[in-house]
C-alpha cells in the first residue's frame, strides 16, 4: 500500500501524517489524534455521525480520504468551544435539550454550523432541508430545529 | 443480592412486605425544589463538546479484535468446520468452534436456546459458527474467509402460519410453537349478538430494526484475579453477567459487567450486548487477552434482534351508538430463530402476553376472546423495541375502530369517548383501573389543541391541481410501567458523605432517555439537597445492588421509588441528629435546599452537611439502601385474567398528513400528542421522549421494514433501510398531563416506551382519512398507499 506523508489543518494546528492512501480523515482524526467527537455510525456517508468541517463546509469525514484535504481547514466538534465557553449552537443544544444519546450531536452542530455561516437567520423549514444528511433517532428532531432556530436569532 | 447486605451497620432492606406503598405517595410539604423542573441533563455538557467517550472511543492495552463469521443459510445442518488455514495466518489468536465454548453454549435475555457458536446447525443467516480473534480487524476479516464450512441445508420456514402446520420443518426439537396463551372475557356468542355492526379485518406488521444511531460493541477483559470484566453500551448489565457466568461455567461472582455510555438502545441494547458479551468474554478466556467485538453497520442488521413482527385478526362488534359489545382476536408473533426474551415470562411478561393483554385496546369491551401464538422461524430473532408487544397491536386496535367509526358514521373521537377507559373501569383481563387514569384528559386537551372539530370538516384537497388531499387521524395509546413478571423490582444505594456531597447507586443505565439526570432529580429532592450535590455511579455489577434491565418504561418509576426508600434511610439519621442540635422534635423538621430546618421557626436551621458531618463523627449512619417491587401481577394462565401490570400511562395523538393521490406519497404536516404521565419529573425529558418517539411511530407507519427474501435480509445498511429524516417529522407538539399515580415518586409513571405505539395509527388513520385507501399491512409506503387509493376508487366505483 501506498503511503504519503501530509500535513492536516485540525483546529487551527498543524499535523505531519504518513497515512495509507485508502485511510479515511475519520479513521486519522480517530485514531490516531484521538479525536473522537466525530462517531462513526455506518462508515459508509448514510447517517452524518462522522460529520466535520473543511473550509466552513460539512463533510462526513468517513467519506473523505485523508489525502485528499491536505492543509484544508479541518474543524472538528472538540475545536468548536472556546476552552469550557460553549459555542452558541452548544449551549442552545443544551438548554433547549435537544440531546438525548449525544451520538448524533457532534455531527448536528457542526452541520448546524456550516449551515448557519452561511445562511443566517434561516426558516424552520431552510434547517429541516440541511439537516437531511443527519440521522437522530432519539429526538425526533424538534428540539434540534428549535436550538438551531435559537441560535440563529441570538 | 442486596437482600442479604452484608454492611455491618445493619442495612435495613425494605422488602415489598414490609413496604407500606402509600407512604410515597405523600407529597412533600413545600414544592418539590428539584422535581417537576427542567434540569439540564447530567451529560450534556460531554455530549455538546464530543467528550464523552463511548465503546468505540476508547481502547484496551492490547486488545485482540474479535469477529463472527455467520451462517450462509436460514436453516442447514453443519456438516464441518475447517479452520486451520485461518489458525495459521499470522496475527490470528484464535479460531473458535462449538466446541470452544467452556461452559453452556447458549444464550438469551429469559430462555439461553441461541447456540453462542452453533455446532450441528444453523437457524437463520445472523447465526454464528466460529468466532476469531486477531491483532487487526483485517487480519481478523481474511481469517473469516479462510474458514471453510460445508452445510447441509434444510427446508426453512418463513411464515409463522406455516410454522404451526404439522409436517412444517422443526427448528428447535420441541416444536416450532413456543407459546400459545388465550384470553377469555364474557360470552361471545351472547356479545356478538347484541351488535349492530360487526367488522373483520387483518392487520400485518413486519419486522423492524432499532437502528440506533451507535453501533453495538463490547470488551471482554480478563483480569489478573480470574474475573472476567465485560464492557459495553448495554441496558440489561445484570442479564448480561448471568450470560457471561454460564457460558464461561463460573459463578456468577467471577463476572464484572460494567455499561458504558450507549448511543440509543430502544431495547435493542438489551439482546445484542447479550450476544457479544459471551462471544467477546468466550474469545479473552481462550487468548487471555482483552477482545473487543464492534459491530458494523450491516452486521447490526444481521445478526441483532428485531422487533417482532404480527399478523393480527380481529373481529369487533358494536352497538348504532358506537358502544363495544364484543371482540375477538388472534394474533400470530413471530419470534424468528430463538426465544430472546419471547415466551412467557410468568405471569404477564413476553412479547405475545403483552400484546394479548393490549389488543383491545384502552377501551370497555365485556366480551373479549384473544389467543395468541408465538412461534419460531427462520428469521432473524424478535425481541425488544420500544414497547415490546404494544406498538403491534396498536396499529390493529386503532385502525379497526376507525374503521368502526366510519361504519356507524361517528366521529372518531367520539366512538373513543364513548368506550375509552376511565376510572374503575374493567379492562380485557378483568382489571380494574383504580387509579391515575387520566386517557380523556388526553383526549380532550389533543382535540382541544390540534382543533380537531374545526379540521375534521375541512379534509379534501389541498391544491388546485387537485392531487393532494389532506386528512387527520387520531391515535389513543396505553403502556405499561413495569414487565409483568414476579421478579420486576428495583434495588438503589444511597450514601451522604460529611461534606454534604452523595453518591447514588443504581443499576438503570442511561441509553439517552435521561435516567441520569431524573433519578439524581429524585435523590436530591428526597434528601433535600441541590442537583449538583448527587453523582450517580456509573452501573457496574461490581458495585451497584441488582436493577433489573432499563426497559418496560420502569425506571422513573420503581427505582425512583427505591431511591426515595433508600434516602430516607439516611434522612432519618439526618433529621434525628438535626433534632438534637437544634433541640427541635424530629417531626418539625424539614431538609430542603441543603438545609434543615424547623417547619414552625424557619429561623432555626443548620446546613445539611454541618449534620451530616455530625453523624459521620458519631458513627451514625449516612448509607441507605432502598428496594422497591411493585404490587405483584396476576395473570390466570387459562383466562388471561388478573392485574398484569400495576399502572398504565395513557395518551392521544393527532396527526394531520397531505397524501399524494397520483404517488401514493405521504407527508405528516402537523402532530399534537398528549400524554397522562403521572408527574414530570423532568418535564423537558419527557418532552423529548414524546418527540423521538412520534418519530419512531411515524418510521413504523411509512417507511420501515426489514425487508427479507428467503431468510436474507435485504436491506442492510442505512440507506435501504429507512428511518426518518429531519424532513419527515413534523414539528411535534407534545402535551403533558399529570393524573397523580398512587405508587409512582412524586406521583410519576412511565413514559419511556409509550410515545411510538399512538404515532403509528394516528398517521394511518389520516392518510385514509385524506385518501379513502386503507393500508393494513406496514408500512405503507408509496406504493401500498398508492394501491390502497386505487382500492378505495373502485369500491365507490
Ligand atoms: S459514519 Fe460517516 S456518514 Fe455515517
Ligand atoms: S440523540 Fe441519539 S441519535 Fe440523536
Amino acid at each position: 500500500m501506498e503511503r504519503h506523508r501530509i500535513t492536516l489543518k485540525i483546529n487551527g494546528e498543524s499535523h505531519l501524517f504518513e497515512v495509507e492512501s485508502r485511510e479515511t480523515l475519520l479513521q486519522v482524526l480517530r485514531d490516531r489524534l484521538d479525536l473522537t467527537g466525530a462517531k462513526e455510525g455506518c462508515g459508509r456517508g448514510e447517517c452524518g455521525a462522522c460529520t466535520v468541517l473543511i473550509n466552513g463546509r460539512p463533510i462526513n469525514a468517513c467519506l473523505v480520504l485523508a489525502v485528499a484535504v491536505q492543509d484544508q481547514d479541518i474543524l472538528t466538534i472538540e475545536g468548536l468551544s472556546d476552552g469550557d465557553t460553549l459555542h452558541p449552537l452548544q449551549k442552545s443544544f443544551v438548554e433547549r435539550g435537544a440531546i438525548q444519546c449525544g451520538f448524533c450531536t457532534p455531527g448536528m452542530i457542526l452541520t448546524a454550523k456550516g449551515f448557519l455561516d452561511k445562511t443566517p437567520g434561516p426558516t424552520e423549514a431552510e434547517v429541516r432541508r440541511n439537516l437531511v444528511g443527519n440521522f437522530c433517532r432519539c429526538t425526533g428532531y424538534t428540539k434540534i430545529v428549535e436550538a438551531i432556530l435559537d441560535t440563529s436569532e441570538a | 443480592m442486596s437482600k442479604e447486605s452484608d454492611d455491618r451497620r445493619e442495612v435495613k432492606v425494605l422488602t415489598r412486605e414490609k413496604l407500606d406503598l402509600r407512604q410515597l405517595v405523600k407529597a412533600p410539604e413545600v414544592g418539590p425544589s428539584v422535581v417537576g423542573r427542567s434540569i439540564v441533563r447530567t451529560d450534556a455538557m460531554l455530549k455538546v463538546t464530543g467528550r464523552l467517550d463511548f465503546g468505540a472511543d476508547y481502547l484496551q492495552d492490547g486488545f485482540l479484535h474479535g469477529k463472527i463469521l455467520r451462517s450462509s443459510h436460514p436453516h442447514a445442518l453443519i456438516k464441518s468446520i475447517n479452520t486451520k488455514k485461518a489458525k495459521e495466518l499470522p496475527g490470528v489468536a484464535a479460531v473458535l468452534t462449538a466446541e470452544s465454548v467452556p461452559g453452556r453454549n447458549g444464550f438469551g435475555a429469559i430462555i439461553p436456546d441461541q447456540p453462542v457458536i452453533c455446532g450441528d446447525k444453523v437457524r437463520f443467516v445472523g447465526d454464528a459458527v466460529a468466532l476469531v480473534a486477531a491483532e487487526t480487524e483485517k487480519i481478523a476479516h481474511q481469517a473469516l474467509e479462510l474458514i471453510e464450512v460445508e452445510y447441509d441445508p434444510l427446508p426453512p420456514v418463513f411464515d409463522p402460519r406455516e410454522a404451526l402446520k404439522e409436517d412444517a420443518p422443526k427448528i428447535h426439537e420441541k416444536g416450532n410453537l413456543l407459546s400459545y396463551n388465550k384470553l377469555r372475557k364474557g360470552d361471545m356468542e351472547k356479545g356478538f349478538a347484541q351488535a349492530d355492526v360487526i367488522l373483520e379485518r387483518t392487520y400485518q406488521v413486519p419486522f423492524l430494526d432499532h437502528a440506533y444511531l451507535e453501533p453495538d460493541i463490547c470488551m471482554a477483559i480478563p483480569k489478573a484475579d480470574g474475573t472476567m470484566l465485560v464492557e459495553g453500551p448495554m441496558q440489561a448489565p445484570f442479564t448480561v453477567r448471568r450470560n457471561v457466568n454460564a457460558v464461561l461455567g463460573v459463578p456468577i461472582n467471577k463476572v464484572r459487567v460494567r455499561q458504558i455510555p450507549m448511543g440509543g438502545g430502544f431495547g435493542g441494547k438489551e439482546d445484542s450486548p447479550i450476544d457479544l458479551g459471551c462471544r467477546a468474554a468466550v474469545l479473552a478466556y481462550h487468548t487471555r487477552r482483552p477482545v473487543r467485538i464492534a459491530l458494523e453497520r450491516e452486521e447490526i442488521t444481521l445478526q441483532t434482534s428485531k422487533r417482532h413482527p404480527m399478523i393480527m385478526q380481529i373481529k369487533i362488534g358494536a352497538k348504532k351508538d358506537g358502544t363495544l359489545v364484543a371482540f375477538e382476536g388472534v394474533i400470530y408473533d413471530e419470534q424468528g430463530a430463538y426465544a430472546s426474551m419471547g415466551p412467557v415470562i410468568p405471569p404477564a411478561g413476553g412479547s405475545h402476553i403483552h400484546a394479548m393483554v393490549m389488543m383491545p385496546g384502552p377501551y370497555e369491551i365485556p366480551n373479549v376472546k384473544v389467543d395468541a401464538y408465538l412461534c419460531y422461524t427462520n428469521h432473524p430473532y424478535g425481541g425488544a423495541m420500544r414497547g415490546f408487544g404494544a406498538p403491534q397491536v396498536h396499529v390493529a386496535h386503532e385502525q379497526i375502530m376507525d374503521e368502526l367509526a366510519e361504519a356507524l358514521n361517528i366521529n372518531p373521537i367520539d366512538i373513543r369517548r364513548k368506550n375509552g377507559f376511565r376510572e374503575d373501569s374493567a379492562t380485557a383481563t378483568g382489571q380494574v383501573l383504580e387509579q391515575s387514569v387520566g386517557l380523556h384528559d388526553t383526549l380532550e386537551v389533543c382535540t382541544r389543541a390540534f382543533d380537531w372539530d374545526r379540521r375534521y370538516q375541512e379534509t379534501g384537497y389541498v391544491d388546485e391541481g387537485k392531487t393532494k388531499r389532506r386528512g387527520i387521524g387520531i391515535g389513543l395509546g396505553w403502556y405499561r410501567t413495569s414487565i409483568g413478571t414476579n421478579n420486576d423490582a428495583c434495588g438503589a444505594n444511597v450514601y451522604v458523605h460529611e461534606d454534604g456531597s452523595v453518591l447514588l447507586y443504581t443499576g438503570i443505565t442511561e441509553m439517552g432517555q435521561g435516567s441520569f439526570t431524573v433519578l439524581p432529580q429524585i435523590c436530591a429532592e428526597e434528601l433535600g439537597v441541590r442537583m449538583e450535590d448527587v453523582r450517580l455511579v456509573q452501573p457496574d455489577t461490581d458495585v451497584v445492588p441488582e436493577s433489573g434491565p432499563t426497559v418496560g418504561s420502569r425506571s422513573t418509576t420503581l427505582m425512583g421509588n427505591a431511591i426515595i426508600l433508600a434516602a430516607r434511610q439516611v434522612k432519618e439519621s439526618i433529621l434525628e441528629m438535626a433534632s438534637e442540635m437544634l433541640m427541635v422534635p424530629m417531626d418539625r423538621l424539614e431538609s430542603r435546599d441543603r438545609r434543615i430546618y424547623d417547619r414552625d421557626n424557619s429561623g432555626k436551621s443548620l446546613e445539611f452537611r454541618e449534620v451530616a458531618a455530625r453523624c459521620m463523627a458519631k458513627g451514625k449512619r449516612l448509607i441507605g439502601q432502598g428496594w422497591w417491587a411493585p404490587p405483584p401481577p396476576t395473570l390466570d394462565p387459562e383466562t388471561g385474567q388478573g392485574n398484569p401490570y400495576f399502572v398504565y400511562t395513557y395518551s392521544t395523538h393527532m396527526a394531520e398528513v397531505v397524501v399524494d393521490m397520483e404517488t401514493g406519497e405521504v407527508e405528516v404536516t402537523d402532530y399534537v400528542a398528549a400524554f397522562d404521565v403521572g408527574k414530570a419529573i423532568n418535564p423537558k425529558a419527557v418532552e423529548g421522549q414524546i418527540e423521538g418517539g412520534v418519530a419512531m411511530g411515524l418510521g413504523y407507519a411509512l417507511m420501515e421494514e426489514v425487508a427479507l427474501e428467503g431468510g436474507y435480509i435485504q436491506n442492510l445498511n442505512l440507506k435501504n433501510y429507512l428511518i426518518p429524516t429531519s424532513l419527515d417529522v413534523p414539528d411535534i407538539e407534545p402535551i403533558i398531563v399529570e393524573v397523580e399515580n398512587r405508587f409512582g415518586p412524586y406521583g410519576a409513571k412511565g413514559i419511556g416506551e409509550m410515545p411510538n405505539l399512538p404515532a403509528t395509527p394516528a398517521i394511518l388513520n389520516a392518510i385514509a382519512n385524506a385518501c379513502g385507501g386503507r393500508v393494513r399491512t406496514l408500512p405503507a409506503d408509496p406504493e401500498r398507499v398508492f394501491w390502497a387509493i386505487k382500492e378505495a376508487e373502485r369500491a365507490v366505483r
